[in-house]
């Protein structure tokens, strides 16, 4: 094992010095730096096309330039040194420094989607497996494969046009006409009646009870102006936590467990509680209160598991634990929606909270609620458009693994013997199913450092693929050597984790040094 | 297949959405409130680029936003208007002309004019700018590869080298410049016009570089003679740690912790930068020398792409955008409600240039080509998407933002070539077909319709013309070089100055590519250069436009469109054709 492991960092390193020096000269050779001044007829063209030479060295062939800037970049080994020179841009910035301010842009655009859209891909190829050849199916791998053929730059553009100035717009009067709530819950009434399934009585209930319940919620809204204010309150919470309480139950340990329903209905009452006592200490939030807060509820909600005991006590700690942190997150939403008004009359944001561009309103001051409300009015429009857009490799991956493993001999020996089609599905097939995906992620790990190249520049997020695109058109190679360390680094680290992962994860394959 | 039906119905659905999102213009956009301007307030305006340094002087640091954060933050002894003339600011000190022969210019600062740490503007401010953009130290031979290069600047030191080492008064805020020959742009010498002129603090660059103060720097530069690239003397460590600091010094894509590295002397002091994302501005509190601000704050947002800037201007994130102009740019802006859409022109314009040798070197053949390029279909098809208004260029030197463009084009010659004249140009050929090969940018459209007009109306008249373009990265190392017989390419007036004329078209100048060489203009011109007063400097270049045009040099084609566009809460925005652009009359801005 931990031969394989130098050898494959060996190999790497290898890897990494030959595919540095093919992209340099690429890069160093794509174009000529001073094309614009020679055709310029600036009086003092001679004094800067000398200034601009010396800057990116172009009197040293680039061959050596590779090797003057491998001497630079070698310091980067020494840890804790603090001699890292990766070489300027043209602009005279310090690559190390730009490189930092790009990987956080990045990050932050990139994470959120790439981490949701990985759960809702997931969930949906386990559900369009399970209903395989039915219109829920075929209606989900059609949306997957138009939105996975989407031009993005189009798709951002509409987002922004709709999403940000449209709902901008009706947010200065929220007032939704009634043949809008009529269409919506329409939509949504036949989009639950293909989805459940089953006789067409049944469908048809399904689809009434959904489209006339859409339909109130939204009237309802409407006539309270609830966008100006929202805010869920204790009641809404209630509700919606024993739906979940019952909802997690059933995925957990299944209903039959009646002391892990009964303790997730406990984490929903308490819930409830805590929305009423935690409001004055909410108001002095910091993201590490709210970080250790969801420990805290989880572990309650593990400790009550425990306390209720029963013949699984195992699954009553898991269902109640998951329970509290979705109710938790219920109550937190709902401080965020109480902060909305103020955010959404700030002078700074000037009524129009959704933005099209960059990663946060200039000097806007205010608490943790207001500043984390405006990263999310800022990241919700690109988080959306990456996430419609990576969905497909995800649902089909998992759809295609998980009918895979259902059709499987001791899928059908589980069924056999008698378990119910929750502790089939949940126990044995889910999580085979998703050894596969494990090497996905980790190659999509490697993907997001490089940046979404188009997202960020459509929403002028200067980020790595800016840098990259940035040194290509300026004919620089620091920058995009830079950026290249960092892409081929993690690609080559993740894919010796997915290598070790996937060894771990499934017995059948064996690590040979 | 179940599949079918269904899936062309979304289909259908897609290609409905994505033709009715190319009609969404008109969905609302903030109401338009009536009055007048008012004080106080926030305005935002997108920028391309990132901002990157507070010395937007060097040759590092020189990019349009720098100098516009640059020009917004310092003061000068003048600045230049929208009709591109020369405004003096009285208000911060004065420059007199004390004697034409030889050429000696006084700058007094006037008192009370002081940078944001409370320090006078002085005269060893006004002496740091000198020395940074008179090349004056450097003994550099790019040939022999020897001397040094002090500070790296992106300025054209060629006036400024003409000084002696200057006087400094007795004040303490004046220095005198005494040149040794006339040199015709010395009211633009000193201070980087447009990019804000007295902007780094000789105190500060002093201190960071391990002097004293301000005197030690004054004492060091005194005592430093002027360089010699044919004797290069080893470099003066001193001095080189102050060139390099103004050099590299105020580089920062942050807001630096010590407040000396962005000290302001203009309207507004920058107050906060978040890397590639925003800049913003607040009022300097002291500022008192220079037309009064109106808003409070500015706040400057980087914004790469031009639809990004229009839907940025749609949702209220900027008020003010300057997009790369295109037709689609245009049609975007005017679909919006609450906008003002800014039609400009450029100082860049493409033109056509003909070689004095190969099958050009018959002036009757360059006069008979000239005459077969449809100056008009070029327009049209290039620019009028753009700018319905758009006409050709009828001058080899002005642009009509110039007073002077209309008197020279009276004269200069270039009636002859309003239309096409295909008849004449044959008479002119005399049965030659001389065989034409255009190099020009095929990576850029609209070099590429002008070559297809050019070609299908020179073919008419007997001409052979071989596609000669090249693509984006090459083209332009290809200039001069003798491998082609006409070339389209752009050039960028300078609005202001002379001394851009010589470098085009004097005889052997640095970017005269084509081998103009006329006695009679490189005459005109070599007054032009020492010719201090801008009436007979206008009436010289008046002369050298008919000179160029009678020598059938070629055609200026057409200035490149300007595009702003501005929120109708906020006025006082302008077009302005140079690269200052909106920011010319940022104290101006004001909401309504």
């Amino acid at each position: 094992m931990l031969s394989y492991v130098v050898r494959r960092l060996a190999t790497a390193a290898l890897i990494l010095l030959g595919a540095s020096f093919l992209v340099y000269l690429l890069t160093a050779s794509s174009g000529d730096p001073l094309a614009d001044l020679r055709a310029s007829n600036a009086p003092n063209r001679q004094q800067l096309m000398d200034a601009r030479s010396q800057l990116l060295d172009l009197d040293t062939p680039a061959p050596l330039r590779y090797f003057k800037w491998l001497g630079g970049a070698a310091q980067c080994l020494v840890p804790f040194a603090g001699n890292c020179d990766l070489g300027k841009s043209v602009t005279g910035q310090p690559i190390t420094e730009a490189l930092g301010i790009a990987l956080i842009q990045t990050l932050t655009l990139v994470t959120g989607a790439t981490v949701l859209a990985i759960l809702i891909g997931i969930t949906l190829g386990i559900v369009t497996a399970l209903r395989q050849y039915s219109a829920l199916d075929y209606g989900v791998t059609f949306m997957a494969f138009l939105f996975f053929s989407l031009p993005i730059f189009w798709v951002a553009v509409l987002l922004k046009e709709f999403g940000a100035i449209g709902f901008n717009n009706f947010l200065r009067n929220p007032v939704i006409p009634l043949p809008v709530s009529l269409g919506t819950g329409i939509v949504l009434g036949v989009v639950v009646a293909v989805a459940v399934g089953g006789e067409i009585k049944r469908r048809l209930i399904s689809g009434g009870v959904v489209f006339a319940l859409v339909t109130a919620v939204m009237v309802y809204l409407s006539a309270t102006l609830w966008f100006k204010t929202p805010g869920l309150g204790p009641v809404v919470i209630g509700i919606a936590g024993v739906g979940m309480a019952f909802a997690v139950t059933t995925l957990v340990s299944g209903l039959k467990n009646r002391k892990a329903l009964q303790s997730s209905l406990i984490m929903a009452g308490l819930g409830v509680i805590s929305w009423f006592v935690i409001q004055p200490l909410l108001a002095q939030a910091t993201g590490l209160m709210i970080f250790l807060l969801a420990i805290g509820t989880v572990l309650v909600g593990v400790g009550v598991g425990y306390l209720m005991g029963g013949y699984d006590r195992g699954q009553s700690m898991r269902a109640a634990g998951i329970t509290a942190f979705l109710v938790g997150g219920l109550v937190v939403m709902d401080r965020f929606m109480q902060a909305w008004p103020t955010y959404f009359n700030n002078s700074r944001v000037r009524g129009r909270p959704i933005a099209t561009i960059g990663a946060g309103t200039p000097n806007l001051q205010g608490d943790y609620w207001i500043l984390t409300i405006d990263t999310f009015t800022h990241l919700i429009l690109p988080t959306v458009a990456l996430i419609l857009v990576s969905l497909a490799s995800y649902t089909r991956f998992t759809r295609s693994s998980m009918l895979e493993i259902m059709n499987m001999d001791y899928i059908r020996t589980a069924r056999a013997k008698g378990l119910s089609e929750r502790a089939v599905i949940m126990g044995h097939a889910f999580r085979n199913a998703l050894i596969p995906l494990a090497t996905i992620v980790a190659f999509d790990i490697g993907a997001l450092i490089g940046g979404a190249v188009i997202t960020e520049s459509v929403f002028s997020v200067h980020g790595m693929g800016f840098l990259f695109l940035d040194g290509i058109t300026h004919i620089d190679p620091n920058p995009v050597m830079g950026v290249f360390l960092c892409v081929a680094i993690t690609a080559m680290v993740f894919n010796l984790v997915a290598d070790l992962a996937y060894s771990a994860l499934d017995p059948r394959v064996r690590i040979k040094a | 297949m179940r599949f079918g039906r269904i899936s062309q119905a979304v289909g259908v659905l897609a290609i409905a959405t994505l033709a009715l999102s190319a009609c969404a213009g008109n969905t609302g956009s903030p109401s338009s409130s009536s009055g007048g301007a008012q004080e106080g307030g926030t305005i935002g305006v997108a920028e391309t680029n990132g901002f990157s340094s507070f010395n937007s002087g060097t040759a590092d640091g020189n990019s349009d936003v720098n100098g516009h954060i640059g020009y917004a933050t310092h003061s000068n002894f003048l600045y230049i208007d929208d009709k591109l003339n020369i405004v003096k600011n009285e208000k911060f000190g004065k420059y007199e002309k004390l004697s034409d022969d030889p050429l000696t210019v006084k700058y007094t600062v006037n008192e009370g004019v002081k940078w944001s740490d409370g320090t006078q503007v002085s005269a060893a401010d006004l002496l740091l700018t000198w020395a940074s953009g008179s090349a004056y130290y450097d003994d550099a031979n790019p040939e022999k590869k020897t001397g040094t290069t002090y500070f790296l600047t992106a300025a054209d030191t060629s006036g400024l080298h003409l000084t002696d080492f200057p006087e400094i008064g007795s004040d303490n805020r004046s220095i005198t410049l005494k040149y040794s020959k006339p040199f015709a742009d010395w009211e633009l010498a000193l201070g980087f016009a447009g990019n804000g002129g007295i902007d780094i603090p000789a105190h500060v660059v002093a201190q960071k570089a391990g002097l004293k103060d301000a005197q030690a720097l004054v004492d060091l530069f005194k005592s430093v003679k002027r360089g010699d690239p044919a004797a290069p003397k080893p470099v003066n460590a001193q001095l080189k740690k102050v060139a390099d600091f103004w050099s590299t010094g105020f580089d920062s894509k942050t807001l630096p912790s010590d407040p000396s590295l962005f000290l302001s002397n203009g309207p507004y002091i920058v107050k906060d930068v978040v890397a590639e994302q925003s800049l913003t501005l607040v009022r300097n509190k002291d500022y008192n020398w220079g037309p009064t601000p109106h808003a409070d704050e500015i706040v400057v947002r980087t914004i790469g792409g031009a639809p990004a800037q229009v839907q940025a201007l749609k949702n209220g994130e900027v008020d003010i955008i300057n997009p790369q102009a295109s037709a689609d740019t245009v049609e975007q802006i005017k679909a919006l409600d609450g906008v003002q859409l800014l039609q400009g022109k450029q100082l860049s314009y493409d033109h056509l240039d003909l070689n004095y040798s190969g099958p050009f070197a018959d002036k009757d053949v360059r006069t008979a080509f000239m005459l077969t390029v449809p100056r008009k279909d070029i327009v049209d098809k290039i620019i009028k998407k753009i700018d319905p208004e758009a006409t050709p260029l009828d001058s080899q030197i002005f642009v009509p933002a110039q007073a002077a463009y209309a008197d020279s084009v009276k004269n200069n010659g270039s009636s002859a070539y309003q239309d096409v004249n295909i008849d004449k140009a044959k008479q002119l050929l005399a049965g030659k077909t001389p065989t034409i090969r255009i190099m020009y940018n095929k990576d850029n459209p609209n070099r590429v319709d002008a070559f297809s007009l050019i070609r299908e109306s020179a073919t008419k008249a007997g001409f052979k013309i071989v596609d000669g373009g090249l693509g984006k990265a090459d083209w332009s190392a290809h200039l001069g070089d003798g491998s082609y017989d006409a070339t389209i390419f752009g050039w960028i007036n300078s609005g202001v100055g002379v001394t851009g004329t010589p470098q085009i078209f004097k005889t052997g100048g640095g970017s005269n590519f084509n081998g103009l060489s006329d006695p009679d203009a490189d005459k005109l011109m070599d007054e032009l250069i020492v010719t201090t007063d801008k009436a007979k400097q206008d009436e010289l270049q008046t002369k050298i436009d008919a000179a160029i045009w009678s020598t059938s040099y070629g055609l200026p084609l057409f200035q490149s469109p300007d595009v702003k566009a501005y929120s109708d809460q906020i006025t006082g925005v302008t077009a302005m054709p140079n690269q200052t652009g909106v920011w010319w009359n940022v104290w101006d801005w004001a909401r309504k």
